[in-house]
């Protein structure tokens, strides 16, 4: 029982890099022209955000948690403590990512923590994300998009009816099978 | 934060511009201060680097 609560301990305030998030960076890395202007939304450790960097875009990360954007921050990445897109102007990002909270709750694990906020997204998982796809395109440039990562646990198909309803036509860029769900990353343009 | 942020971020209430005041920089780096809505006066503070954007009912909360 302790080494669960010990490991728990290790870090319960800000997501750590995984799978999805390497799913989401290469796709963002591979799709991104050169000194784009990319919002990171919910940026976590700031990995994600870093890597985009690195391979030449402009990037700010945003993250609701204090903590999360300190450790963006300490990755030399800017960072804004934002709840989504609220304080972002219209019509300046060529991108916007999101690696969002999208586990459905489980009132049996609720924790009230950092990290719950990070990995839930209401009772269907998809409570955060839409509340993104309602504001995102007003940030958006022109003939900016958005990569936004999901799972089968998140149900894509509703996500992506979500965003149709909303303007956006969604294209699958990669996707990577796990045991327990498989991860897709969409582009969404309008 | 950068001075060129003001370029991207707005109130996040009415989205209007934000004006800065600075209380300390460190090359060019603007580590503490004040980010002011220019239409509804609502005040966000910068800490560490980091300007908080959160509207207000949930700089509180969180």
């Amino acid at each position: 029982m302790s080494d669960l609560a010990d490991r728990r301990g290790v870090e319960t305030e800000v997501y750590q890099p995984a799978e999805d998030s390497m799913l989401l960076a290469d796709a963002a890395v591979a799709e991104l022209a050169a000194d784009a202007r990319v919002l990171e939304v919910g940026t976590g450790s700031g990995v994600v955000a870093e890597r985009v960097r690195d391979a030449g875009a402009n990037v700010v990360a945003s993250d609701v948690n204090p903590h999360a954007c300190r450790q963006a921050r300490e990755r030399g990445v800017p960072a804004v403590r934002a709840d989504l897109v609220a304080p972002f102007r219209d019509g300046v990002f060529d991108a916007v990512l999101f690696n969002p909270p999208y586990l459905p709750e489980d009132p049996a694990a609720e924790r009230d923590d950092w990290m719950e906020v990070a990995l839930t997204g209401g009772e269907t998982g998809r409570e955060v994300v839409e509340a993104f796809l309602d504001d995102v395109a007003r940030v958006l440039a022109p003939d900016g998009y958005v990569l936004l990562l999901v799972s089968t646990l998140t149900g894509v198909e509703e996500v992506v009816a979500y965003a149709g309803d909303r303007g956006f036509s969604a294209v699958a860029l990669r996707d990577e099978s796990f045991p327990f769900e498989t991860l897709t990353v969409l582009k969404l343009v309008r | 934060m950068k001075e060129d942020l003001l370029d991207i971020v707005c109130c996040p209430l009415d989205k209007h511009d934000l004006e800065l005041d600075i209380d300390e920089e460190e090359d060019d780096d603007i580590v503490s201060g004040t980010l002011t809505c220019t239409e509804c006066g609502e005040a966000y503070p910068i800490e560490d680097g980091i300007p908080n954007l959160l509207p207000p009912d949930m700089r509180e909360a969180a």
